[in-house]
């Protein structure tokens, strides 16, 4: 079941457009990274799926509710991140979560229960008489989360949960994004790529406005053209065996390398079993065939750069 | 009207846990004894006088003393009620705490509802604190409670109306300071309108003016008459207020 159906979603800002044309879905349970450079209409697409900001044009479904035309029931079930998390600085840890527990209308018995719960899993224990003005920037962003958890939502929607956190601080946030998995739907978003890397199933690639890549984290790194790097370390290089690589089907570029070669490919494993193959029957002496995987942060540079060259400041 | 509640809650338990509210009210208090005690010093000497030369009771203690602390105590409203509801939806939009109302199952009338009501029974909490001066003379002299309740019915719509207002400056502009600014103008406008009654040269016009002077109703209800227009003035001024602050709200999703 889809729990959130974005299509066609537009929204402009006067004449510029900050989201053109997006659409994805999200399956329930799956934990979805938002990435993009700054600016790239991250925060715009998740104001408008919590339903806080009305989109221009499109549709946005959460749970099967139209989030225009049903908002109540869309908001009851989203728990919310901001960017900067929305605390009053001059209530306690547990009256703040207790009072957005109960404006997010859980019922009179069950506040305590919830605002325990979440107090639990965000580890607020220790700070949860304290004003969350004197808390550190890292505590109010866990308040922040169990703000969101509070209201025990089928949807969680962080928008950059770690900006701003020390490492040891990051650590944990991602430990406990870990921990919400299975339990609920999750978007986050980001700009810090390691970040999907270790805690979402799939990504989604946003750039000026639009979806330039949506997959899973390997599927990403397979389909991208030339993206496959297979490494080969010989005993006996020579022309000969590159002439053999070069005619391998699949193989885009060889380049020699010390003591072997590097070959970019367009991705198939039957080339890198063609590969074997021809580099075996050459008599070469194969020492070592390496398949490497390119790392996100190329895939992210290449798609975000690329797109911006092809489509040069458009403002429709 | 839960969720009304839980949001004028939260409001008032952060007023009334912060100095902002003693603060005006130990303020307003000091003033208003002095200038009471003022008032009844002025109000003795004058039957005093008036007895001495036979003219029987004099002065009346409603016009002499009453009055002129109603005045006053309306006067400090138009500033204390501008400087409490600038924070009503200001302190929201600056410290983010908006998206958390946005994205929460509330609507936009009923946050703003809820922000009505906060500010309400904080400025009532002061008008009553006003009430304790008039009353507290009962234990020494006899006087009719008719008028007085009658004029501190206008002063609660009053203040209503200055509430309403100042919500509606603070959902204007996240800077506090520039709410605060521009809800002691529109609370001073409001008694100024009437002010172009005889200037319209328009009979149907000077009718409009004398019908939107806020000083003639408020009268009224200081001499003790509940009437039915004036009544109609204030909630219509509250309603209207109200009603213009829930569209700013709900414009937030369209911004």
């Amino acid at each position: 079941m889809d729990m959130i159906e974005v299509s066609g979603l537009v929204k402009s800002y006067g004449p510029i457009q900050a989201v053109k044309d997006i659409q994805f879905r999200v399956k329930k349970g799956e934990v979805v990274g938002f990435l993009g450079p700054n600016g790239a209409g991250k925060s715009t697409t998740m104001k408008i799926i919590t339903g806080s900001m009305a989109p221009s044009g499109g549709s946005v479904r959460v749970a099967g509710f139209d989030v225009f035309e049903e908002p109540l029931e869309v908001k009851r079930r989203i728990g919310y991140l901001p960017e900067n998390p929305p605390v009053y600085g001059e209530m306690t840890v547990e009256s703040y979560l207790r009072f957005v527990a109960r404006l997010k209308g859980i019922s009179g018995e069950r506040v305590s229960k919830q605002v325990e719960k979440s107090i639990e899993k965000t580890d607020l224990g220790s700070v949860r008489k304290r004003l969350i003005q004197n808390l550190s920037k890292g505590f109010r962003q866990r308040v922040g989360i169990a703000q969101a958890l509070v209201s025990d939502p089928e949807v969680l929607i962080l928008d950059e949960p770690t900006s701003g956190l020390d490492p040891r601080q990051v650590a944990e946030v991602r430990a406990l994004i870990q921990e919400l998995k299975g339990e609920h739907t999750i978007i986050l978003s980001t700009h810090i790529l390691p970040e999907v890397q270790t805690m979402c199933e799939r990504i989604i690639i946003i750039n000026r406005g639009r979806i330039v890549a949506e997959d899973s984290l390997a599927g990403l790194s397979n389909r991208m053209a030339g993206s496959v790097n297979v490494r080969i370390r010989v005993a006996r290089p020579g022309p000969a065996l590159e002439q053999a690589l070069r005619a391998v089907p699949g193989v885009v570029t060889v380049v020699v390398a010390d003591s072997g070669y590097s070959l970019q490919m367009s991705g198939e494993d039957q080339a890198v079993e063609a590969i074997a193959e021809s580099v075996v029957h050459s008599k070469a002496g194969l020492l070592e065939l390496r398949r490497e995987v390119v790392d996100l942060e190329e895939i992210f540079l290449k798609l975000t750069t690329s797109e911006e060259s092809q489509t040069p400041g458009s403002v429709p | 009207m839960r969720s009304v509640l839980v949001l004028s809650g939260k409001d008032l338990r952060n007023l009334f846990h912060s100095p902002l509210f003693y603060g005006i009210a130990g303020l307003c208090s000091i003033v208003w004894s002095g200038l009471f005690f003022a008032a009844l010093y002025d109000f003795a000497h004058a039957s005093n006088m008036s007895s001495m030369r036979g003219q029987g009771e004099g002065a009346s203690l409603h016009f002499v003393v009453f009055a002129r602390h109603i005045s006053l105590v309306n006067l400090f409203m138009i500033f204390a009620v501008s400087a409490m509801s600038m924070r009503l939806f200001s302190d929201e939009k600056r410290n983010q705490t908006m998206a958390l109302l946005l994205t929460s199952p509330v609507s936009a009338t009923q946050i703003t509802l809820g922000k009505f009501v906060a500010g309400l029974v904080a400025a009532w909490a002061l008008v009553a604190l006003s009430f304790l001066y008039p009353a507290s003379l009962r234990s020494f002299t006899a006087f009719d409670w008719g008028p007085l309740i009658a004029s501190y019915i206008g002063l609660f719509l009053i203040t209503g109306c200055y509430v309403t207002i100042g919500m509606f400056a603070s959902s204007l502009t996240e800077n506090t300071v520039l709410s605060v600014v521009m809800s002691l103008i529109f609370n001073v406008m409001l008694w100024f309108v009437g002010a172009f009654s005889d200037t319209a040269h328009n009979p149907v016009l000077d009718k409009v003016f004398a019908q939107l002077n806020v000083g003639s109703h408020f009268v009224n209800f200081i001499k003790g008459t509940i009437s039915v227009s004036s009544l109609t003035f204030f909630v219509s001024v509250i309603a209207l207020m109200t009603f213009l602050t829930q569209r700013v709200v709900e414009s937030n999703r369209w911004r």
